[in-house]
């Protein structure tokens, strides 16, 4: 695969669309993955990335910045992606998604959402003999919706990844990831790197069935790592260390 | 020496470069720093290159030869070890004194060129000599000084090194273009000295200058002027190789590609 370094054809730059597709941890390596395309880092067998330049010359973006700021000292493979992904550069690339409506505040989808829709469902029969139920009805079935919880990733945001293609090995990292695999091999072989430094990174989650309304299994991306993500409710929760605030939710268009 | 002919054009590995030498074109061979090699625990890139039938040469820089104090023979077995492990045809090191007195200078200190030196330099080469599996190159530093009372050329005293102790040359033309702008030695002067049948490969590498020093950094561009004294040997003999050191501030693939591209072009150019 050649080495582009824009996403062709498609209107967000990659690193956006890493964001929208698993989180702040992809969209960081998203950013990397654009610096080591445009030759401005380089990554060692023992998984330490190097600024090539010592200057910001290059970058596109300012998660790219920071990350190209932060390796004037080599860093590991895995923590340059963790800390872009915590980086205040990140929460305000997820503040500027929220801005333009392609992401919102994930909710969690509660163990007992149908209990509720149950419930209004049933006043909702009572109401044709006792009318003043249907208050009760409503407001349980609103209970219900609520609890079911909701995607991070807008009706927009979903547009916005539609079409979108690992049409370039930049674009390949935004939509698998640096392990996700690409044909026969792992998105991170296309930019020559040994598996023991993809490896670094946490395995890609599988979707959880079931948990809908968690972005935790999908939302964090590779990059946040168990520590600040491991389980769907402290991602979903938008308190979690990943991303900071709520940008760990900002994800999780299903991408994993 | 059987096998160090037609080395080609190399580059130094560095872990930090591994990918990159790994994939660079037209890297003939490579040199370690031997110290920074564990015997049992070669790194992957270096085991790679080996698999490929990229000769590997163990360069040392602490045996500190020209001092007074006798050789260490745990570092003399060290280097030894690295290069059998790695099946290199010869080792190096430099014509310099890194300690003295248990102090480390932490940088490679030019011998006062003196006969008292040259013999104390030549009792250590052959007791290295004696303790190493392969032949042993010895090449020339960059100074920043020259010790009073000298009474040989830096030319003269190689020359009868190597009468002295059959080692060969490394010769560095960064080392001797930084000591023309440092010291006003002679390069083409050097070049006409030293037995250059026995030169064993050539090191080139970057620097920058600071005030009035000429720094012989391994982390700057090469410089054209560099290139020149490169030339010049190549007018005089055909180096069996020549290799690129940088050490730090890595440039990219392509600037490394092209300063080894610019390293043949010279090579080649005499080889008509």
């Amino acid at each position: 695969m050649a080495a582009p370094t824009a996403a062709r054809g498609t209107r967000l730059p990659p690193e956006e669309i890493g964001y929208l597709v698993a989180g702040p941890g992809r969209a960081a390596e998203t950013a990397l993955a654009r610096l080591l395309d445009a030759g401005l880092v380089r990554v060692s067998r023992d998984g330490l990335v190097s600024a090539v330049h010592e200057t910001e010359l290059g970058t596109l973006t300012a998660v790219e910045t920071f990350i190209l700021v932060h390796l004037r000292k080599a860093a590991r493979f895995d923590a340059v992606v963790r800390n872009a992904a915590k980086s205040q550069e990140m929460r305000t690339l997820h503040q500027q998604l929220r801005a333009r409506r392609l992401t919102r505040e994930a909710r969690p989808r509660l163990a007992v959402w149908w209990v509720f829709l149950a419930f209004g469902v049933l006043l909702g029969l009572l109401a044709l003999l006792e009318p003043w139920t249907l208050f009760g009805a409503v407001a349980f079935l609103g209970v219900g919706f609520w609890t079911y919880g909701a995607k991070p990733l807008t009706r927009a945001g979903r547009a916005a990844l539609k079409g979108v293609t690992a049409s370039d090995r930049v674009l390949a990292v935004a939509l698998e990831g640096f392990r996700g695999r690409i044909g026969n091999q792992s998105a991170g072989e296309l930019f020559g790197l040994p598996q023991s430094v993809v490896k670094m990174l946490p395995r890609k989650r599988k979707k959880r069935t079931g948990n809908r309304g968690g972005a935790g299994a999908a939302g964090c991306g590779s990059g946040c790592g168990s520590s600040s993500c491991g389980t769907s409710s402290s991602c979903s929760s938008g308190g979690s260390s990943c991303g900071g605030g709520s940008s760990c939710g900002g994800g999780g268009g299903g991408g994993d | 020496m059987a096998g160090i002919k037609d080395l080609g054009v190399g580059i130094g590995w560095r872990s930090e470069i591994d990918l990159t030498v790994e994939r660079l074109p037209g890297v003939d061979f490579v040199e370690v720093v031997a110290e920074n090699l564990h015997i049992g625990h070669l790194p992957e890139s270096v085991t790679l290159l080996l698999e490929r039938g990229v000769p590997v040469l163990p360069h040392a820089v602490s045996l500190s030869l020209g001092s007074a104090d006798q050789v260490d023979l745990h570092r003399v077995e060290h280097l030894g070890a690295v290069a059998e492990a790695v099946g290199a045809p010869m080792v190096s090191d430099h014509v310099c004194f890194v300690r003295a007195g248990g102090l480390d200078s932490g940088h490679l200190m030019p011998v006062p060129r003196t006969k008292d030196a040259l013999d104390v330099l030549v009792a250590n080469v052959k007791l290295a000599q004696r303790n190493l599996p392969v032949p042993l190159a010895l090449e020339n530093v960059a100074a920043l000084l020259e010790w009073p009372d000298g009474e040989l050329s830096e030319g003269q005293f190689l020359a009868e090194l190597v009468e002295r102790t059959d080692c060969w040359l490394l010769v560095d033309v960064a080392n001797l273009y930084a000591n023309a702008r440092n010291i006003g030695t002679d390069p083409e002067r050097f070049l006409d000295e030293i037995p250059l049948e026995r030169l064993a490969y050539v090191h080139v590498a970057g620097g920058e200058q600071h005030g009035d020093i000429y720094h012989d950094t391994h982390a700057h561009a090469v410089l054209p002027q560099v290139l020149e004294v490169l030339d010049e040997l190549c007018s005089r003999v055909a180096p069996p190789g020549v290799l690129l050191e940088r050490d730090d501030n890595y440039p990219s693939d392509t600037e490394i590609a092209s300063e080894l591209a610019a390293i043949r072009a010279v090579v080649d150019k005499h080889r008509g």
